[in-house]
């Protein structure tokens, strides 16, 4: 048995590159020409980006346990992308006015969570679940039906854009890499990631070692929902446009994301490159079977039974009979 | 020192908060709506809150057993397709009846494939149910891509104005529901059930079926959403693949207003019963008092978050007192 | 109802590690036999085995002579096989009559359970321990409401309440008093006469002497030894369980030369600490005392522990170098150079499924800057592993491959780490092997040589007598003797512990 495991994250990307080779024989796929395989391949991860960063914050909450999940990261990036798009109002110099709202907004949203579920002992899935609600009337509130804004070109330059036209890299990409180096310093090499886990794991033991449970739950809710801003901030500089549906669609698919990642449910364990195959795993599958112009109802159902299939490789508790 | 605590009080009548902002809204409902006990007034509503009540018990039962289950909306749809496509607009009684069963028997198979990846294979709920939501919405799409078809307005009549000796059709149900729950309640099953929820490892080296009592939960709660499926469709007559989406997330708000702890092995039945009740009677308050539509999304999820967050608030209190 | 189970070379792995290589057991009628063996030997798998929990991997399973096969703890249960669990099986939201009765609940003829019949059953069970627990513990009481001695009794019950043939004791008597354990032997006799059959899993060799009949000892996953207890004396079961000869002398501290260092400043001074089981109490600790703290179990040992090092709040005046404190979070008790090994290792010490390096690194993670400097962290872990002789598979190892002493060594290992003035040790030495137990001795001895204080709770009485200068008895919240010098005596110790008023002030 031992031989053979391998780490989630590997099986992740292992899985993708499979899934990805699979599908250039699809009458529509790239065939055997291999600038078109490159091409659709660097697309596919320019938009795993999205999920990608909008898991981040998800990616924390589960590590710091105790059921933590963000059900108001999807309310949360619509809510962003909407702020930055009537701040913005297509003015390059406002760009980084929008970006600080969106995180602020988000951290204190996260915050409130944070509240709820510290203080208040509400579990983080009712909590952050009524949390979405209430963003969701604010969005309501604020669009009245639709909000005049525009994104500014700086933000399309910066996000949807290759970094040169000889280097066909999208800047997405490699601003999630940077990202993803950031999450890694957080996660492993601060003193923040090493009591998150240590709260993940077993919070008595955290707080009787020294550990401020109470201030790092606040803050890893807080972090996450500031995540989730900068997540509608990116998305808005794509699209272009926003609608109040923009941000939900991404929420599931954001636990998802981190379950595929290999990140342990009930907290203590897991990484943030994980997180980032599971991004890639599911943004594939689902650009796939776009492709393969599939229907709704087929897209869902073999979406659910992937994910089904992957916890099913990795996600078993352990059994009560040794 | 005294150890009847608010544990032991919150375990022994774990619906009494509920039953508290029941009343509170009740008032507050009968001054906006002074009609609302007359006879007609009270069956419209009744008949409105029952799929949620039904779906609120079954989702109810999988939580005190210490999983979740995302899949109930899902389920709901599957049957309300299964309904308007099978026996139609000019169906017969016949038809219906036979289709009424199927649609009990898609329930109990549904919540068998959550039970069987959850008890046997040891999967994580909230991750397996959101994997098979999407199979089954994605089913339920698949039997009826665009929301149409229908059952007769005669049958359907049956459901909406039946009031035996005055009452509202839906009080008898719930009189059923609660009887056969009491029951349970009183069994060793019952005790099965939150030993399970309360301690899975103890009940195991007990002797506790542990597995088959899991597996059991889910298929009560997909039982149960079927049931709430045939109310919704008898309730609005036609079919709609999307129907049950968003009546997950308020089952599992009814149950946790309803006293009944995510944690697992704390509450009843009754508890969230009243809780789906209250929800529907916060709509009906916000829909009477007139507030600007654009806010009215914003100001029930308000009352929701503060609804869940009042037992925590009262605890924080209390434990300041002391 | 006579009966007899055999264990025969029994096997058992958890995927590479073996547990058990070659377990044997017997056990018959009318006997106790004690199961022995130091921590890791394979004592709790073999109990598992008997009881159906786990599956064997090889060797036979005789039950009356005949083979059988556990499918599951159902089935040793119905073959009149009970267990008394060292982590405790009970549903803590759920009664006490609730848990006792789980699965053979009395039935009404409508499928209901008969509740009034089940307390009555329970209230006749409770009778068994009666004055032994606080007189609230009633069957419909919740185990949440319960403290760990009245739940381990509650555990007791459950099991008995099958009138099981064969009775496995799982380290039952280690968070009981000495009343409770008392209270427990008479009744160990008595199934004794009606014929049970009792296995008695235990690391305290004064129990085992008192009530085994028989011994089996365990090393390493295999039996190296059997026989009547009275046959052989405590040493050389001692040295069985040990492979090498290590009979371990208690050290006290300065060997009766240097008695506590009378001389040393005062260090910490607590004046009339209370809170909700501590009813005020005074006390002063000097740098390079080592201080007992005796009694029963839960007579407020674990809250003067946690009140001192600001994880519980409390009302009176804690000094440390004569300076008033208040701490409100164990950050500021660590600040001011304290450390807490708590009573839980499990619950309370370790981060199980993260590494030893975490786990060691956990309270000083600040110390190592930002990005963390994880060369330095890794060598500093490795000297305090290296001076702990911790046996591990490596740094990175999960806690939970270790065994209980070496877990126990990565809970004091994480404070050496931060080099404190003061160790707050809640019964560091239960459920420890006596290997480990004897280099914990050295350990305090060593520590307390090099001015540190420590305030050093234990279970065992024998512990505080031989390692400590000066020890206080807690009963009911209060300190009910203070044993120094020719006072220190264990029938003293006894005395104060039980309330019994006549060790005093020496």
């Amino acid at each position: 048995m031992r031989k053979f495991s391998i780490s989630p994250p590997v099986a992740a990307i292992l899985l993708a590159i499979v899934l990805f080779l699979l599908s250039g024989f699809l009458p529509n796929g790239f065939g055997n020409d291999i600038n078109v395989a490159i091409a659709q391949a660097t697309n596919i991860v320019r938009l795993a980006v999205f999920l990608g960063v909008i898991a981040a914050g998800q990616t924390l909450v589960i590590i710091s346990g105790f059921e933590g999940i963000d059900l108001s990261a999807g309310a949360v990036v619509t809510l962003a992308a909407i702020l930055t798009y009537v701040t913005v109002k297509g003015e390059d110099d406002k760009v980084l006015l929008a970006l600080l709202i969106s995180l602020a907004v988000g951290a204190l949203i996260g915050f409130i969570n944070g509240l709820g579920i510290t203080f208040l002992k509400i579990s983080p899935f009712v909590m952050t679940l009524g949390m979405s609600g209430v963003v969701t009337g604010l969005i309501i509130i604020i669009n009245h039906g639709n909000v005049s804004g525009k994104v500014a070109p700086i933000m399309t330059r910066l996000i949807a854009r290759p970094l040169s036209p000889d280097i066909p890299i999208p800047n997405a990409i490699i601003i999630w890499i940077i990202f993803g180096f950031l999450m890694w310093l957080l996660l492993e090499r601060s003193t923040f990631g090493k009591h998150l886990f240590a709260i993940g794991v077993n919070r008595v033991t955290a707080k009787l070692s020294g550990v401020n449970v109470t201030a790092t739950n606040l803050a890893v809710y807080s972090l996450a929902g500031a995540l989730a801003g900068f997540g509608g901030f990116l998305l808005v500089g794509n699209t272009g446009v926003v609608f109040i549906n923009l941000g939900q669609p991404f929420l599931f698919p954001s636990i998802a994301a981190v379950a595929v990642g290999g990140t342990l449910l009930s907290g203590g364990k897991g990484s943030y490159w994980g997180t980032m195959a599971g991004a890639i795993v599911l943004t594939l599958i689902t650009s796939l079977l776009t492709t393969m112009q599939m229907p709704d109802s087929v897209r869902r159902m073999v979406l659910g039974a992937t994910l089904l299939v992957m916890i099913s490789i990795y996600g078993r508790q352990r059994g009560f009979r040794q | 020192m005294k150890r009847f605590s608010w544990d032991e009080m919150m375990n022994r009548y774990p619906a009494f908060f509920a039953i508290i902002l029941l009343v509170v809204a009740l008032i507050i409902n009968f001054i906006l709506q002074p009609n609302m006990f007359a006879r007609d007034t009270l069956n419209s509503n009744m008949r409105v809150f029952l799929p949620m009540i039904l779906l609120a018990a079954g989702q109810a039962i999988v939580i005190l057993g210490g999983g979740i289950d995302i899949s109930v909306g899902g389920i709901v749809s599957i049957v309300n397709t299964i309904l308007a496509t099978q026996v139609g607009l000019n169906g017969s009684p016949e038809k219906m009846w036979t289709f009424v069963l199927v649609s009990l028997g898609a329930g109990i198979l549904a919540g068998a494939i959550n039970g069987f990846f959850i008890a046997f294979l040891r999967l994580q709920p909230i991750i397996t149910t959101y994997a098979t939501s999407f199979l089954y919405v994605g089913f339920a799409l698949f039997i009826l891509p665009n929301p149409g078809g229908g059952i007769p307005a005669e049958i359907a009549n049956v459901y909406r104005n039946t009031t035996p000796l005055g009452l509202p059709l839906a009080f008898y149900v719930i009189a059923v529901v609660l009887l056969i729950w009491m029951y349970i309640r009183s069994t060793r099953f019952g005790n099965y059930l939150y030993a399970v929820g309360g301690n899975a490892e103890a009940a195991y080296e007990t002797a506790v079926p542990v597995t088959w009592v899991l597996f059991s939960t889910y298929v009560v709660s997909g039982f149960m959403a079927a049931l709430a499926g045939i109310a919704i469709t008898m309730l609005s007559g036609s079919g709609n693949a999307e129907i049950g989406v968003p009546m997950t997330l308020t089952s599992i708000t009814a149950v946790v207003i309803g006293g009944t702890a995510l944690s697992g092995g704390i509450g009843g039945v009754a508890g969230p019963v009243v809780g789906a009740i209250t929800l529907g009677i916060i709509q009906n308050i916000i829909s009477f008092s007139r507030i600007d539509t654009w806010w009215e999304t914003f100001v029930k999820a308000s009352i929701i978050v503060v609804a869940l967050a009042a037992p925590g608030v009262i605890n924080l209190l209390r434990r300041k007192k002391v | 109802m006579s009966v007899s189970l055999s264990a025969r070379n029994i096997v058992k792995r958890y995927g590479g590690v073996v547990a058990l290589s070659d377990g044997n057991l017997d056990v018959h009628s009318g006997e106790v036999v004690a199961l022995i063996g130091a921590n890791g030997s394979g004592k709790s798998t073999m109990s598992k085995v008997i009881n159906g929990v786990v599956v064997l991997d090889g060797g036979q399973l005789l039950l009356d002579d005949k083979p059988v096969r556990f499918s599951s703890p159902q089935a040793a249960r119905k073959m009149g096989i009970a267990t008394v669990f060292q982590e405790l099986s009970l549903v803590s939201k759920m009664t006490v009559a609730d848990n006792i009765w789980l699965t053979r609940e009395p039935l009404k003829s409508s499928g209901m359970i008969d509740r009034k019949l089940m307390w009555e059953k329970t209230e006749a069970l409770l009778d068994l321990f009666s004055g032994t627990f606080k007189a609230d513990l009633k069957p419909a009481t919740l185990v949440s409401a319960l403290h760990p001695d009245e739940k381990q009794i509650v555990e007791i019950l459950k099991a008995i309440s099958l009138n099981p043939r064969i009775l496995i004791l799982d380290e039952a008597t280690a968070s009981l008093d000495s009343r409770q354990v008392e209270r427990l032997f008479e009744l160990v006799k008595r199934w004794k006469a009606e014929g049970k059959a009792i296995v008695f899993v235990s690391h305290r060799m004064e129990e085992i002497f008192r009530i085994a009949d028989r011994y089996s000892v365990l090393r390493n996953g295999k039996t190296v030894g059997q026989g009547d207890i009275k046959d052989i004396t405590e040493k050389d079961l001692i040295q069985l369980m040990t492979e090498k000869e290590k009979v371990f002398q208690f050290t006290k501290a300065a060997s009766g030369e240097d008695t506590s260092g009378l001389d040393h400043p005062i260090y910490l001074e607590v004046e009339n600490l209370t809170t909700e089981t501590l009813r005020g109490i005074s006390l002063k600790v000097r740098q390079g005392e080592l201080l007992g703290i005796g009694g029963l179990q839960g007579q407020g040992q674990r809250d003067l522990l946690l009140a001192l090092f600001g994880d519980i709040p409390y009302e009176g005046k804690i000094r440390i170098k004569g300076e008033v404190v208040r701490f409100k979070h164990p950050r500021q008790a660590m600040r001011k150079k304290l450390a807490l090994v708590p009573g839980d290792r499990a619950k309370e010490g370790l981060l199980y499924i993260r590494s030893i390096l975490d786990n060691f690194l956990l309270p000083s993670w600040q110390n190592y800057g930002f990005p963390l400097k994880m060369k330095l962290a890794k060598r500093d872990a490795l000297t305090i592993s290296e001076r702990l002789s911790l046996v591990m598979a490596g740094l990175m190892a999960p806690v939970s491959s270790l065994s209980g002493g070496n877990a126990q060594k990565v809970v004091i290992g994480k404070w050496l780490l931060r080099d404190p003035d003061c160790y707050l040790l809640d019964d560091p030495t239960k459920g420890v092997d006596v290997n480990t137990k004897a280099e914990f001795y050295g350990l305090l001895t060593e520590l307390s040589q090099q001015g540190k204080s420590i305030l050093f709770y234990s279970s065992d009485d024998d512990e505080l007598i031989g390692l400590c200068d000066r020890v206080i008895v807690l009963h009911d919240g209060k300190i009910r003797a203070e044993l120094q010098g020719a006072s220190l005596t264990k029938e003293n110790l006894i005395a104060a512990s039980m309330g019994v008023s006549n060790g005093g002030e020496a």
